[in-house]
């Protein structure tokens, strides 16, 4: 007889309103493994681990843990079966310390009348001792940055010493560097005979440690195989189905002219001081990107502003051009208004030019409805957007085409520099492709093409795109020199900052 | 020595015209903390005033209408929770629609139960209780300790909530559902169940609140009576910074505020009385406008969970 699988989710479904996330997804991990869970964006990966970890309830389906059939409960009856989970969107209290996050929903066995602070204060310390996963516990989290942030996540999961560890897309925010040091974490946490489910969105970084793979695709179980027995290129067959493949690591784009820096005049130019939260100097000139790469919470969200317009850090001195494209990093809080009709949220940046006004003498003047319609129809046509239509609200596109509406209105606006935050996070391999080619087209295309600052957490993307690139580490920008332009010396210096010239 | 009698007197007056705020304070200070904003506290305070007077009337003891109070009020956060809090309708709206329900519905009993005649009903009151020992403090000792129970009970209630809200895992969960109830609920919290309680809290120390109005304050109940304290103990919160100890002191500083009107008043200065009515007002402008400072409300208050998709 073999020991049963750790555990067992079988031919789940779940929908939100009418729009199905899961149709019939399968999930089986066994302890000892480290089991990838594989898929494309909106592939139901998040969905199916939330199932796991009892935040959402399916509409239907089984599951098993450690062979015995188990009803979907709440997040605490997961725990008490043993699985931990750590979130892709920190599930964590800001306001609260360390130790108070630790403490929430921790199941002591003193009295309900008080924390259980000190006993919590060893099992942490104890804890962090064995993991390496070292936090100030009496810090409150809001002051900590996004790789503590995680930590605090882990010990969090850890603390009930759980025999299945469901972690969704923890790669997202750590340098290459502490990517490793969380892989050789799993590691142990796998030699202790744990069950790990591991969620990445970049192929090549988990593949050299999962044991088994299971891929999501439009939220149905389409492989799940051992490590050895299938290679990237299947893999990424399986993920976004038959016909034109692209690698969704690094998408299929032409490498920037040798890193040359092409003539044209100063677009954008930024200075800042150490203590004013932005460091520079910065300039940008007509027909080069210049990205910017960094973990998250750097700086990346005021330089953004500062260079948007939006804000100025006192000590800044910022000077734009008139003619700025702004594509933020939330499309859905800054950058589209959601109720509003697709022509309402072009018209937004179109409103003040005269092309689309009326000018009668005497009478106030007003919007020309329909030229605006005719131009975000061509938009609409240009850019691929497809949706119910240009009067639906925009809140019902889907993410892909959202971002398309936003990349659309701002190229059009970007006539000397556009300002791009993140512009392909959570976007699916064409959309990705598609907004990687905007960018390179803008930024070389007629006699006095715009420049373009592409800030993102994706080094690959930088790398694929920018021909110059800076690093941003709490606010300093540094320029990577060309002949250190390799992922690991710029993961480095996105690290500490320290090393550069 | 008249000037010392007219303090005491004064002082006397803050207390038991900041308690009934201090009290619904309190109360909403649980509730707020739990992300739940209950503009509807000026009906459960009015029903807690009819509820207490109904109860005192009935029972001939002022203790029973205390007790009729507390569930007067309770019964109106209940309903407020049943929609702001289990349905997720939008909190503001529904705490308005519950004011004015609790006054027009309190009216209408009452005029059912009393008619219109116009004579003051007259209740069984709480008497002041006084304290062997601090009472004979001068000035300061009759006007804090000889007061009826309900004066008692916030000072009691302020660090007792106080213990409950930031050393109990009871109070974590409920801070932690106010500030993220995301990260609440992944942790095992009941999001609803969380906040159906914390409503419930607010809405029993309304009615308390109430209950001190009519049968520690006045001794009579007429309609309208509550007169917008619901309201000043929202402000009283932020003044208080959402901490029991610090509301407990807010509170009676309104209640100063209130008192010093008819100080003002008897020193016949020659101003339309109307102004120093605006007074209690007036601080509730300079507390919400930043008098308070950097005080951060709860980052999840008046928003439902699960957030509607």
């Amino acid at each position: 007889m073999t020991t049963p699988p750790a555990a067992r989710l079988g031919n789940i479904t779940k929908s939100f309103g009418r729009f199905p996330a899961l149709s019939g997804a399968s999930l089986e991990v066994r302890s000892g493994e480290i089991h990838g869970l594989l898929g494309e964006n909106g592939a139901g990966k998040s969905t199916l681990l939330s199932i796991f970890g009892g935040r959402l309830r399916p509409d239907a389906g089984s599951l098993e843990i450690r062979g015995t059939r188990t009803e979907f409960g709440t997040p605490g009856d997961a725990a008490a079966q043993g699985i931990g989970m750590v979130h892709q969107h920190f599930a964590l209290v800001p306001a609260f310390t360390v130790l108070e996050n630790l403490a929430l929903g921790y199941r002591s066995s003193r009295s309900r009348w008080t924390l259980p602070i000190p006993d919590l204060r060893d099992r942490a310390a104890r804890l962090q001792a064995e993991t390496g996963l070292r936090v100030p516990l009496e810090a409150s989290v809001e002051r900590l940055g996004v790789g503590d942030r995680q930590r605090v996540e882990i010990l969090k999961a850890l603390l009930i010493d759980p025999s299945i560890i469901l972690l969704d897309e923890p790669t997202a925010v750590l340098a290459p560097s502490e990517v490793d040091t969380l892989f050789g974490l799993l590691d142990r946490l796998r030699a202790q005979g744990r069950a790990i489910v591991l969620v990445a969105h970049k192929l090549d970084e988990i593949l050299g440690v999962v044991d088994r793979v299971t891929v999501l695709r439009r939220g149905r179980t389409v492989l799940t195989a051992g490590r050895d027995e299938v290679d990237g290129p299947a893999l990424v067959r399986a993920m976004v189905g038959e016909g034109p493949v692209a690698d969704p690591a690094v998408p299929d784009i032409p490498r920037p002219r040798g890193g040359r820096v092409p003539p044209g005049e100063v677009v954008v130019s930024l200075e800042g001081a150490p203590t004013s939260g932005l460091n520079g100097p910065l300039e940008i000139r007509r027909g080069e990107i210049v990205g910017i790469a960094g973990i998250e919470g750097n700086g990346q969200g005021s330089l953004a502003m500062a260079l948007a317009g939006r804000s100025r850090p006192p000590g800044t001195r910022v000077r734009l051009p008139a003619h700025l494209g702004f594509i933020p990093q939330d499309r859905t809080r800054s950058g589209l208004a959601g109720s509003m009709s697709l022509v309402e949220n072009l018209a937004l940046a179109l409103h003040r030019d005269p092309a689309y006004r009326t000018s009668r003498p005497g009478l106030p003047s007003l919007l020309r409805w329909s030229a605006l319609r005719e131009r975000a129809g061509e938009l609409m046509e240009r850019y691929g957007v497809s949706g119910p239509g240009l009067d639906a609200p925009v809140a019902a596109l889907s993410g892909g085409n959202q971002q398309r509406v936003v990349v659309a209105r701002e190229m059009a606006l970007a006539r000397d520099v556009l300002v791009a935050e993140n512009p392909t996070r959570g976007l699916d391999v064409a959309s990705t492709t598609f907004v990687h080619q905007q960018i390179q087209s803008l930024s070389s295309t007629g006699d006095r093409p715009p420049g373009v600052v592409l800030i993102s957490t994706d080094l690959d993307e930088i790398m694929a795109l920018a021909h110059r690139i800076f690093t941003i580490v709490r606010g300093s920008l540094r320029e990577v020199p060309r002949d250190a332009r390799s992922r690991e010396e710029i993961g480095g210096l996105m690290l500490s900052g320290v090393e550069a010239v | 020595m008249p000037e010392i009698l007219a303090l005491t007197a004064f002082l006397e007056a803050s207390v038991r015209l900041g308690t009934p705020l201090a009290l619904a304070a309190l109360g909403e200070t649980v509730t707020e903390r739990s992300g739940v904003i209950n503009i509807g506290l000026e009906g459960s305070i009015i029903a807690g005033a009819l509820g207490s007077a109904l109860g005192a009337i009935a029972t001939g003891s002022p203790l029973a209408g205390l007790l009729a109070g507390v569930v007067s009020g309770t019964a109106v956060a209940a309903c407020f929770a049943l929609f702001a809090v289990v349905l997720r309708t939008d909190q503001i709206i529904t705490g308005t629609a519950v004011t004015l329900g609790g006054l027009g519905f309190t009216g209408a009993v009452y005029q059912a139960r009393f008619g219109t005649t116009g004579t003051a009903l007259s209740l069984p009151t709480l008497d002041a209780v006084s304290f062997p020992g601090v009472a004979r403090i001068p000035v300061v000792g009759s006007a804090f300790f000889s007061q009826p129970i309900t004066v008692y009970l916030a000072y009691l209630l302020a660090p007792a909530l106080w213990y409950v809200l930031f050393r109990t895992p009871w109070g974590l969960s409920l801070r932690a559902v106010g500030e993220n109830p995301d990260a609440a609920d992944a942790a095992g919290v009941s999001v609803v169940r969380t906040r159906l309680h914390a409503t419930l809290v607010g809405g029993a120390l309304a009615g308390l609140a109430g209950a001190h109005l009519t049968l520690a304050h006045t001794g009579t109940f007429s309609e309208g009576m509550s007169a917008g304290r619901g309201f000043i103990a929202i402000a009283v919160v932020v003044l208080g910074r959402w901490n029991p100890l610090w509301v407990l002191v807010a509170g009676l500083l309104f209640g100063t505020a209130s008192a010093l009107q008819f100080f003002l008043q008897t020193l016949g200065l020659d101003l339309p009385y109307q102004l120093f009515l605006a007074l209690p007002y007036a601080l509730t402008l300079a507390a919400l406008a930043g008098w308070v400072g950097r005080a951060r409300a709860p980052a999840a208050l008046a928003r439902s969970w699960p957030p509607q998709q």
